[in-house]
């Protein structure tokens, strides 16, 4: 974990509102896995959060990191121009382990897939089974980042691109053979996904990776915390953000 | 290299520089991204005698230069501290400060007894909690910090008792005064100022608390004055917080009278800012030709 004064590359829209901002980093890091994060300062110093953001690639030096305009910080991120700098704290929070695994379904709902596109970079060699879902075809991004899949579906909440439906019903009637779930995406997915696993009995072990507002995002400060299900709290940022399914209320 | 060093109730800080309490948790965090002994003291989470989950989330809040927080307590409990975390900061060897809260009186004075000994020293929050009868909160009114403050001295034989106050209130000066009165060997202020951002997309305030604790760097002109205030008021040393981002915030504190200061916020703007702050700090004595911090504290002269 190291604070870098990175310098931003690209920043351009992929979708609606949806950005991808691929910042430079001034030394080569060792490793960064799917699920991890990174905190980004937005560069305006009157904003004292950084913001948490899921990592999406790495390529060399070359951070891409995505993110959808939700607040003043976010819109702020979109007038990142090429050149200027801006510190990253990374890399934060554990990730999507799949050393065990030979097959994967992934299971990605809007601006959730970014960080499952990490874990198929890192993971060379796996067959990954993909069911995403966006609201609409505007929102419909990175397709391309699938294409190493054995299978990829898609589908929109309006059925404006691919199969009208969600991620969670695709994954479902396709019942895919797999080792293990991975999925990121919006709590009411997230929700269902975890309930209909239970209801059908799906034994496969589920990797879900949960989003928080966030202060420190190391851990110290106990602000980004979720339910356990033994009664407890976890901290998204440092005991997450992936958890296994069974393990967090939802 | 100016010398840094202060001395609060017979304990030595390498420097001035403390964790405030809640930003900095019990120091591991941190020591993962620098030697946590680089810093004067640290400031524990506010810890209660029975574990606690805090609140629900969102917790935090953001305005312009300032954030807002409503975590709740969530600790682990001071038996827990004691066997997990206080090992850890003693190897370190900075200053240990158990920041310490309690819903009654009688919590309080448990409390304070359980780390009397252990600890360099103790900080009563008496910012949040609410008193068993007639609710009004332990930090608000001069009477009842007096009371808080006697309970939880009678428990620290060994240990110097900060009590933190809340700038929340009629006269920082007359609660500083009640504080002194109650037996305090020092006091620590600002705590956060209550605050509400609401998301207007929804109508809803953004924490789910409602209110939180406003901090950072938009509240330091008041934290000044408070501290400013209250150093004039009593005889016991004052440690400064409240917005602190730079080592010339930090010197500004101490020329309103403190001794010593707390950074908290300014953890989440920059992981590094502890460090950076000491050194800053040094680096503007040296300019001056200061050749200890010790030679500004309440130096101010009012126009």
């Amino acid at each position: 974990m190291q604070d870098f004064l990175s310098t931003v590359k690209d920043n351009h829209p992929i979708a609606e509102n949806i950005y991808m901002i691929t910042l430079t980093l001034p030394e080569h890091i060792e490793e960064i896995h799917g699920g991890q994060f990174v905190n980004l300062a937005t560069g305006d110093n009157s904003m004292l959060l950084r913001r948490p953001l899921g990592v999406c690639k790495l390529e060399g030096n070359d951070l891409s990191l995505c993110y959808q305009i939700k607040g003043k910080g976010t819109k702020k991120l979109t007038q990142a121009k090429s050149g200027d700098k801006l510190k990253v704290l990374l890399p934060l929070g554990n990730y999507f382990d799949l050393s065990n695994c030979k097959s994967v379904a992934v299971v990605g709902g809007g601006v959730g897939i970014f960080p499952l596109i990490a874990t198929i970079r890192d993971n060379n060699g796996k067959d990954f089974y993909s069911y995403l879902g966006f609201r609409n075809k505007n929102a419909v991004c990175l397709l391309d980042e699938f294409n190493s899949c054995k299978k990829l579906t898609v589908t929109t909440d309006d059925g404006s691109y691919g199969e009208r439906g969600n991620a969670v019903q695709a994954f479902l009637k396709d019942n895919p053979k797999v080792d293990a779930i991975i999925s990121c995406g919006p709590p009411v997915m997230l929700k269902a996904l975890k309930r209909e696993l239970q209801e059908r009995s799906i034994k496969i072990p589920c990797f879900v990776s949960l989003e928080e507002r966030m202060g420190c995002g190391i851990g110290a400060c106990i602000v980004c915390v979720c339910k356990t299900s033994n009664g407890g709290n976890a901290r998204v940022c440092k005991d997450g953000p992936v958890f296994e399914i069974n393990k967090v209320e939802l | 290299m100016a010398d840094l060093s202060v001395e609060i109730c017979g304990v030595k800080f390498k420097n001035p520089v403390i964790g405030a309490s809640g930003t900095v948790g019990f120091g591991r965090e941190f020591n993962e991204l620098y030697d946590i002994a680089k810093v004067g003291g640290i400031s524990t989470k506010g810890m209660t005698l029975e574990p606690r989950l805090g609140n629900p989330v969102p917790r935090i809040a953001e305005g312009t230069s300032v954030i807002l927080n409503a975590v709740g307590l969530q600790n682990p409990g001071v038996e827990h501290f004691i066997k997990c975390d206080l090992p850890f900061l003693k190897e370190k060897g900075v200053v240990i400060i158990a920041n310490v809260a309690g819903k009654t009186l009688e919590d309080y004075g448990a409390i304070c007894a359980k780390l009397d000994g252990l600890v360099d020293m103790v900080e009563l929050n008496i910012s949040c909690p609410n008193v068993k009868a007639g609710g009004m909160a332990f930090g608000i009114k001069p009477e009842s910090i007096l009371e808080v403050t006697k309970v939880s001295k009678k428990s620290l034989k060994k240990t110097p008792l900060i009590v933190k106050l809340s700038p929340n209130v009629e006269s920082i000066a007359v609660n500083a005064k009640s504080a002194e009165n109650g037996g305090a060997d020092c006091i620590s202020l600002v705590n956060t100022f209550t605050g509400m951002v609401i998301d207007i997309e929804r109508r809803k305030p953004v924490i789910a608390n409602n209110t939180g604790g406003v901090s950072g760097a938009g509240i330091k002109p008041i934290a000044v004055r408070m501290v400013y205030e209250a150093s004039n008021a009593v005889k016991i040393p004052v440690i400064g917080m409240g917005g602190i981002m730079t080592g010339e915030d930090a010197i500004e504190f101490m020329m309103a009278g403190a001794k010593a200061v707390q950074v908290g916020t300014a953890n989440f703007a920059d992981p590094y800012a502890m460090p950076r702050i000491v050194e800053e700090m040094n680096f503007w004595l040296d300019n001056h030709n200061i050749k200890s911090v010790k030679e500004i504290i309440g130096t101010v002269a009012l126009n």
